[in-house]
């Protein structure tokens, strides 16, 4: 990052080699912003590019570089809602997609489209991008203690959904899961 | 986990061309000049305000009465700079809520003015709250903009956040002249126009993030070439 910041051309090479991969994992794991996950990370590279003044050397990157993307994906998910809600609704709902059918292991995306907001933000960022409770805490804007506190109640609320998805006849039951 | 596929070669190179052709030397944020900044702006904007209008509430009030009152302001003041700075860097540790921090402070202070001074009805509450409104509000407004000009190069995550803090800050300006200035002693006045100056100016401050916030979201997701 130092080394961008002083304008070294290869810098931003190896940045966006080592960070698209999982920007792009995270905007993905999110449904309502999935579609858009390839403009989103294009996007959170421009806006990088646009404030990398404002990385402090010395400081850990992950969690400001998450914390951009974590921007950015509101914005996208806020013109998605926007875009959404001015187009008609159908009138008869596609069917329901083979995966759900067969009961098998809910894709990740699916299970944490239940939980709030704010959590599915936490266990996203802990889960698809690998980031520590502190580095969460920093990207959010949180205290560690609050990240804490999302995270264990979006893991009881996995649990009760992962249970009653196996109670619906799911052969492998939670205990595949672990 | 099933979260989708890896980004194209071809558009990693895109995003790597892009950069590269406006790749320029840039000056990391420097938060203790920053803290200096904010400080500096708001010590000189108190003296010259205090300069102009008068210091007449300091004659009238207790020495505790001043201290805890100045004393709650400083600290607020303080904090919420500490914040400001924090959220001027993505990425950085949060030891209070930012968005929390605003409340607790507005909080904090109505508790220490309603514990320090008595409510006295006043049958010219009004016109005399309006005087103190008038007089601070436009204050806590005119320090918005330094404030304004030391944030831009920052605090690019949550305008609303951002907003009202700095908002808030600013109002706390106004709220520190009129506590120096006004030798009106009674609580609710000193509730509704002292800190009610803080309070508009916050909320000032909200709306201007949430027009920014909404003006970024409307913007068209940047196409790929």
């Amino acid at each position: 990052m130092v080394r961008y910041q002083r304008a070294d051309p290869e810098a931003p090479r190896a940045l966006i080699v080592a960070l698209s991969p999982p920007l792009l994992r995270l905007f993905r794991s999110q449904i309502a912003i999935r579609e858009h996950a390839e403009d989103l990370l294009q996007e959170t590279w421009m806006r990088i590019h646009r404030v990398r003044h404002t990385y402090r050397p010395g400081e850990p990157v992950l969690p400001w570089v998450y914390a951009i993307a974590r921007r950015v994906g509101i914005d996208g998910y806020r013109r998605t809602r926007r875009i959404t809600s001015h187009e008609s609704t159908m009138d008869v709902l596609p069917e329901r997609s083979a995966q759900v059918e067969n009961r098998a292991l809910p894709e990740f995306a699916t299970l944490v489209a239940a939980l709030p907001e704010a959590q599915r933000e936490v266990v996203t960022m802990m889960k698809v991008g690998g980031l520590s409770l502190e580095e969460v805490a920093r990207a959010t804007s949180c205290t560690v203690g609050a990240v804490k506190q999302k995270a264990h109640r979006a893991y009881e609320r996995l649990r009760k959904l992962l249970e009653a998805h196996a109670a619906e006849g799911w052969k492998g039951g939670i205990d595949e899961l672990r | 986990m099933n979260c989708g596929d890896e980004p194209s070669a071809d558009a990693l190179s895109q995003i790597e061309r892009r950069i590269v052709a406006d790749l320029q030397v840039v000056r990391p944020v420097m938060p203790a000049g920053n803290i200096v900044l904010f400080a500096a702006i708001f010590a000189s904007l108190l003296f010259i305000a205090v300069y102009s209008l008068g210091a007449f509430a300091i004659t009238v009030m207790s020495p505790l009465q001043t201290s805890t009152m100045l004393g709650t302001t400083a600290i607020g003041t303080g904090l919420l700079i500490y914040s400001l700075i924090h959220q001027m860097v993505p990425g950085s540790l949060h030891r209070v809520s930012p968005s929390l921090l605003p409340i607790a402070i507005l909080m904090s202070m109505m508790g220490v003015i309603a514990a320090l001074f008595q409510f006295q009805p006043d049958a010219d509450f009004w016109p005399r709250a309006w005087v103190c409104l008038r007089a601070g509000t436009p204050i806590g407004f005119l320090a918005g903009v330094p404030f304004w000009l030391v944030l831009r190069r920052g605090a690019i995550l949550s305008p609303t956040v951002t907003g009202t803090a700095a908002g808030l800050l600013s109002g706390l300006l106004g709220t520190s002249v009129l506590e120096i200035h006004c030798p009106n002693l009674d609580a609710l006045h000193i509730l509704v126009s002292h800190l009610g100056a803080a309070i508009l100016c916050s909320i000032a401050g909200f709306t201007l993030g949430l027009r920014a916030e909404r003006r970024s979201a409307s913007r068209p997701f940047i196409r790929r070439p």
